[in-house]
Formats: structure tokens, C-alpha cells, sequence
């Protein structure tokens, strides 16, 4: 008699379904985004093989370098200003006994939400005329700023709207980490006369390096898709100033004059620079994984 | 100088708290006026008095009942699917016996995870197109439930793996076949990991913006994200009305949260951290 969990048939009901989906929706467009990449499709039935001219064309405009600039803004905003404050918050409400749950339950909210509407709710917010920004700096006599029109300020603005979307996630994904460490070596540290500050440096943190370095992966990763809070709050504008990768291919492919091949090759362009950071991180810091 | 070594950590959480409300609380306020000038006049204060009309303004201009429908079932139904179709493929490849195909298969549908969502999104596009499906529903629950398979199967299957063979034997003993033995054995005992990853999946295709605005057009099949964009975009000048509708977008969201903040925290990191 056969074994019930050798039977093929079942095997093979139970696994189509996802396969069929799976290769639908990301390995065929994957290859197709390789293919159309190089032709300059733009939705017609006649199409052109044009080999590297949509790469040529896009590391050609400056817009575009400039969106790559602003990514790279992104990264390093998070991993240089939000990875310290999420370790440090982290710490401070792993040592709190009372109210840590109030604490968790509330820095995590902004992360549920649709970024789009948050992006709706801050520009409210930073609104020139009537927003609390404005007035609460009226107070000290500043000029009303055009937090999200004006050229020097737009990308800060979000920057920081996107800091406050995310860093309590993080926070929480490092909070779970260091509740998990075993409380006995904390105790002796303890008793050994270490401050707080000390146990915190020289023995939490290197004991939950291996979650820092995945929020450092996921913030790059986050950083280089960044792209919903860009539409919702500026489209790109003003000038550029807050344009990324994303919202550039989104703008060139479908604007007015839709261009897919000119849109895959840029999504192509995302992927490897995804792929690269990546591959640098992992090779550099990430291997401290003994 | 102890209360103060005890206090100092809380003066500064509570700050950050402060940060995280302080929009919600204004938003909520500013609902609650009269007109621009109110808003603007007094920012940070309570209304002057409770001018309810935004929300019954709102209610009927903005189709947020629509929106938020929308959004619910395409993110449950897309959720479950996804769940479903990730479970019997995890069986399959974890508890079933074909170690060599299943190995393959396995690393062929993690490769997905390489893949950052907005790479597909032309290509996704152009294939809802020729699929004949722009604009219908079918063009965000595909891509939805094909879009979280791959993290799905990596839990699932990781948490399959840890179930004790003995109770799958007794099974095969008392003659279960490997239909039964899937969802009366194995699916009951990866229920938790079932519930976490529905969570993450929900909350995904729930927020999810981009496709969901250039995949639909027709009001009545917009979801919420995109169709608060666009009440933001024809309201521009009622201030007051546009935050009824962010109150309206985010209330349910937050009642939510707020009975299965346990499960969705421990979800949304596990789902996060595995990934």
C-alpha cells in the first residue's frame, strides 16, 4: 500500500495553485521587464529592440541622478539617525517595568497605518497656513515655513514623517529582541557594580547585534522603495527636490506619455542597486553571524 | 535623586509618545471646527463647540463606506487565499515525501523574496492589461495574494517543520489519507502560525497604495488608501472635512489594533524579522 504522504497526485494539487501564482505575478514579469527593458515599448503594438538606450537616456538626466541622490539621503537618515534613537528608545522601555506595555502599544501605530494616509495627515500638519508646525513656531516669531514647497525644506519633511512612520516598528522588533536575552548575566553585571549605561553598551548591544544588523538590512531595503509617501505628499515636486527612484519611474511610465520600456529599465536599475547594497552590507557588517 | 534616576526614563518616553499622538489629536480636534479660520485661529486648542455636520458632510461626499469596504474584503479575502495556498504548499513540501523536488521548488519560490514589489510593478501592470483585468478587483487581489506567497511559505514551512512526527503516524495508522491528514492534523496544530501570517498579509494589502491607485481607476472599486488621496485632492480647501475623513480612515484601523495589538505586534515582527 502506498504511503499517504507519498502520493503525487496530492502533491501536486497542493503545490500548482502557488507556483502558477508565484511565477504569474514575479517570474514572468521579471523576465518580461528584462526583455522590455531594452526596447522603447510605450503600451503600441510596434516596438523597437534599442539595446542600452533607455539606461543611457535615464543616467543621462539629472533628475534622475538626483532621485538616486535622495534615496541615498534616505539611507542614511535611517541607518545613521533612526538606528541609534530606535536602539536607545528600545533600551529605555526594555528597563522601564511600569507602563512598557502603554510604551509598545503606542510607539507601533504609526506602522499600521496606510502610509498614504499618513502622508495626508502630516501634510495637514505641516500645512503653512494652519498647521500646529507653523503656529507653535509663530510663537517665537518665525516666518510661516512652506514645509512641503519649499525646495529646501520638502525632503527634510519627509524624512522625518517617514522617521515617524517606522522608527517604533523598529523599535519594537529590538525591544522583543533584548526581553528575550536571559536576565542572569544582566543580574550579575549588576552585582559586579556596572551602571545601566554600561550593561546597556557593553553587554545588551553586542548581544542583539544580530537584530540591529537585519533593521540596518531593512531600513536600506526600505530606503531604496521608498516611494508612497513621496506620491501622496509632494509627487516629487517641488523641482525634483523630493523625487526618488521609485516615484521617477512611477512619473516617466505613467504620465502623460507612458514608457514602459523606459519604466522596466528603471526598475531594473532599482533592483540592482537593491541588490548591491545588499551584497556590500551583508559582506561587510552583516557577517557577524557566529 | 533616585526618583529622578527612575522619572527620566519616562519624561523621555512619554515625549515620544507625545510625538506618535500629537497628530491624531490635532486631526481629531480640527474635525470637530467650524471652519478654516477656527482651525487656524486656535490650533492646538478643543473646539469651540462640537460641530458634528463634518461628519455627517463626509459621510455622504466622501464614499469612505465604499473605500473602507472595498479595502476589507480585498484584504481578507486576499489574506486568506494566501494563507491557504502557502499552508497546503508548505504540507507538501515539508511533511510530504519528496525531499529532492520539494528542496528545489522550496528555494525557486524564495527567490521571490529577492524581489522588492515596486521592481514588478510595470511588468505587473502590463499583465493585469493583457490579463484583461485593469480596473476590476481581480487586478489587486492577484497580485496581492501572489505578492505575499513566497515570505508566507517560509513561515508556514519553518513552523511545519517543528511538528513532532508522531501524531501525523498515529494518523496514517487509524488510515487518514494525506487530504485529511493536512486539515485535521497538520492545519489545526499551525493555526498560530496561520493567524500570524494572515495578519501581515491583511495589513499589507490593507495600506497598500501603488498598485491600488494606478490598477483601479472606477471610484467604486478604489480602496481606502487611494481613495482618501483623492477626497484629499477634490476637498482641498475644507480643512476640517479632510481630517473627518483621515478620522474616518484611521478609526477602524485603530479599534482594530487595539483588541489584537498583541497578535499583530507579534505578527507584523515575526513576519519582519524572518522575512
Amino acid at each position: 500500500m502506498k504511503h499517504p504522504l507519498r502520493n503525487p497526485f496530492v502533491y501536486i494539487v497542493m503545490i500548482i495553485p502557488t507556483l502558477i501564482l508565484y511565477s504569474l505575478f514575479f517570474i514572468y514579469p521579471m523576465l518580461t521587464s528584462s526583455y522590455y527593458a531594452f526596447t522603447d515599448w510605450n503600451g503600441l503594438d510596434v516596438y523597437k529592440f534599442i539595446g542600452f538606450d533607455n539606461f543611457i537616456k535615464v543616467f543621462s538626466d539629472s533628475d534622475f541622478i538626483a532621485a538616486i541622490k535622495n534615496n541615498m539621503y534616505f539611507i542614511l537618515f535611517s541607518v545613521g539617525l533612526q538606528v541609534p534613537l530606535i536602539i536607545f528608545f528600545a533600551l529605555l522601555i526594555a528597563n522601564v517595568k511600569r507602563f512598557q506595555r502603554l510604551y509598545k502599544t503606542t510607539v507601533f501605530i504609526p506602522s499600521i497605518l496606510s502610509t498614504s494616509v499618513i502622508g495626508i495627515l502630516w501634510g495637514f500638519v505641516l500645512h503653512p497656513n494652519i498647521g500646529p508646525v507653523n503656529s507653535f513656531l509663530g510663537i517665537f516669531g518665525i516666518e510661516p515655513i512652506f514645509w512641503l514647497a519649499d525646495e529646501k525644506w520638502a525632503l527634510p519633511a519627509i524624512l522625518v514623517v517617514n522617521a515617524w512612520q517606522w522608527v517604533g516598528f523598529y523599535i519594537v522588533l529590538v525591544l522583543a529582541a533584548i526581553l528575550a536575552l536571559p536576565k542572569e548575566m544582566n543580574e550579575a553585571a549588576e552585582i559586579d557594580g556596572a551602571t545601566g549605561l554600561q550593561r546597556a553598551w557593553y553587554l545588551t548591544v553586542p548581544l542583539i547585534k544580530p537584530i540591529i544588523s537585519v533593521v540596518v538590512m531593512l531600513s536600506i531595503a526600505g530606503a531604496m522603495r521608498v516611494v508612497d509617501i513621496v506620491l501622496v505628499m509632494t509627487n516629487g515636486g517641488p523641482v525634483g527636490s523630493t523625487e526618488v527612484m521609485a516615484s521617477y519611474l512611477v512619473n516617466e511610465a505613467m504620465g502623460v506619455n507612458p514608457s514602459y520600456g523606459l519604466g522596466t529599465a528603471i526598475s531594473l536599475i532599482i533592483f540592482a542597486f537593491a541588490l548591491v547594497l545588499t551584497a556590500i552590507y551583508q559582506l561587510t557588517f552583516g557577517k557577524t553571524k557566529e | 535623586m533616585k526618583i529622578l534616576k527612575k522619572a527620566s526614563p519616562h519624561v523621555l518616553l512619554l515625549i515620544y509618545v507625545a510625538i506618535i499622538l500629537f497628530p491624531f489629536v490635532f486631526v481629531l480636534f480640527s474635525s470637530l471646527k467650524e471652519s478654516n479660520l477656527e482651525i487656524a485661529e486656535n490650533p492646538f486648542g478643543f473646539p469651540t463647540s462640537l460641530y458634528f455636520q463634518n461628519y455627517v458632510d463626509a459621510w455622504v461626499k466622501a464614499k469612505i463606506n465604499v473605500y473602507f469596504f472595498n479595502s476589507a474584503y480585498l484584504a481578507t479575502t486576499s489574506a486568506l487565499t494566501g494563507v491557504l495556498l502557502s499552508a497546503a504548499t508548505a504540507y507538501a513540501l515539508v511533511r510530504m515525501r519528496y525531499m529532492k523536488v520539494s528542496k528545489i521548488i522550496y528555494q525557486f519560490v524564495l527567490i521571490g523574496m529577492l524581489i522588492p514589489g515596486n521592481v514588478l510593478f510595470i511588468a505587473q501592470y502590463l499583465l493585469v492589461m493583457k490579463m484583461g483585468i485593469l480596473n476590476t478587483h481581480w487586478a489587486l487581489f492577484l497580485p496581492y495574494t501572489a505578492g505575499a506567497l513566497p515570505v508566507s511559505v517560509l513561515l508556514i514551512a519553518a513552523f511545519m517543520r517543528s511538528i513532532p512526527n508522531e501524531l501525523e503516524e498515529a494518523a496514517v495508522v487509524d488510515g487518514l489519507g494525506s487530504f485529511k491528514l493536512f486539515y485535521k492534523i497538520i492545519l489545526p496544530l499551525t493555526l498560530p502560525a496561520l493567524v500570524t501570517v494572515f495578519i501581515v498579509n491583511f495589513l499589507g494589502s490593507w495600506n497598500e497604495y501603488l498598485l491600488a491607485n494606478f490598477f483601479i481607476s472606477k471610484d467604486a472599486l478604489k480602496t481606502l488608501p487611494t481613495g482618501m488621496v483623492g477626497f484629499r485632492d477634490s476637498f482641498q480647501t475644507n480643512y476640517a472635512l479632510i481630517c473627518t475623513g483621515i478620522v474616518f480612515s484611521v478609526t477602524p484601523v485603530l479599534i482594530l489594533y487595539a483588541f489584537l495589538q498583541e497578535k499583530i505586534i507579534e505578527g507584523v515582527s515575526a513576519g519582519a524579522v524572518k522575512g
